[in-house]
């Protein structure tokens, strides 16, 4: 079967490892919160005050979600080693089955959490689709391979 | 939808592993078909009928299920 919107197996090593490092860094950010100066951008659209003003900001945080996303989309949507239509159906499997899971945790988290805690639930929930995937995914083919 | 494929590995005795290199599929994909947990495509249906030199309906039938 041809399933040309999978990325190369090898991308799949580069992103557990980028996903390691990432994981890190976002724990280092969450609990210390750092600014590194280095990393201090003016920014000439996005401002709290009109979308068309320039705005400083320190890009750490955003690196984190690029490297996040990328690593993620890598881990989740590389070819196995050997790619089949049973492999194909499992993806295809787990990726509903994740979907209907993360919005089923989101809708419950509406009840649950309010205004700024809602904010940080809705930028955890930027990551979770892939990772609930990813998981899963894993899981049905570890499965598969033992029986 | 049942299936032969065991029966039919044992009576040329190659194992899921040499099936599946055969057919070109990983060694779960037979272990799933055999346990009627997946349903292969036409086109794996007829690559491994044509292992066993077999049609491919004196392989896989339906069930009584199938059709309900």
């Amino acid at each position: 079967m041809n399933t040309n919107y999978l990325f190369p197996n090898q991308f799949k090593k580069l992103g557990w490892v980028l996903l390691f490092l990432s994981i890190i860094l976002g724990l280092y950010w969450i609990i210390y919160f750092p600014e590194p100066s280095f990393l201090d951008v003016t920014i000439p659209f996005g401002s709290d005050n009109g979308f068309l003003n320039s705005t400083r900001d320190n890009f750490f945080n955003e690196l984190i979600g690029i490297f996040l996303i990328m690593s993620l989309l890598w881990v989740a949507f590389s070819k196995e080693k050997q790619e089949d239509e049973f492999i194909n159906k499992l993806r295809l499997d787990s990726l509903v089955w994740a979907t209907y899971f993360n919005y089923f945790i989101l809708l419950l988290s509406m009840f649950l959490f309010y205004g700024l805690n809602f904010l940080d639930v809705m930028v955890y929930n930027l990551f979770t689709l892939l990772l609930f995937f990813i998981i899963r995914f894993n899981w049905k083919l570890h499965k598969s391979k033992k029986a | 939808m049942k299936n032969t494929i065991r029966v039919d590995r044992a009576i040329k005795n190659i194992t899921q592993a040499k099936l599946a290199e055969l057919v070109q599929v990983s060694r779960q994909t037979i272990n799933a078909i055999e346990l009627g947990k997946y349903i292969p495509s036409t086109v794996l249906a007829l690559k491994i009928a044509q292992v066993f030199e077999k049609k491919v309906d004196d392989i896989f039938q339906l069930e009584d299920k199938d059709l309900a």
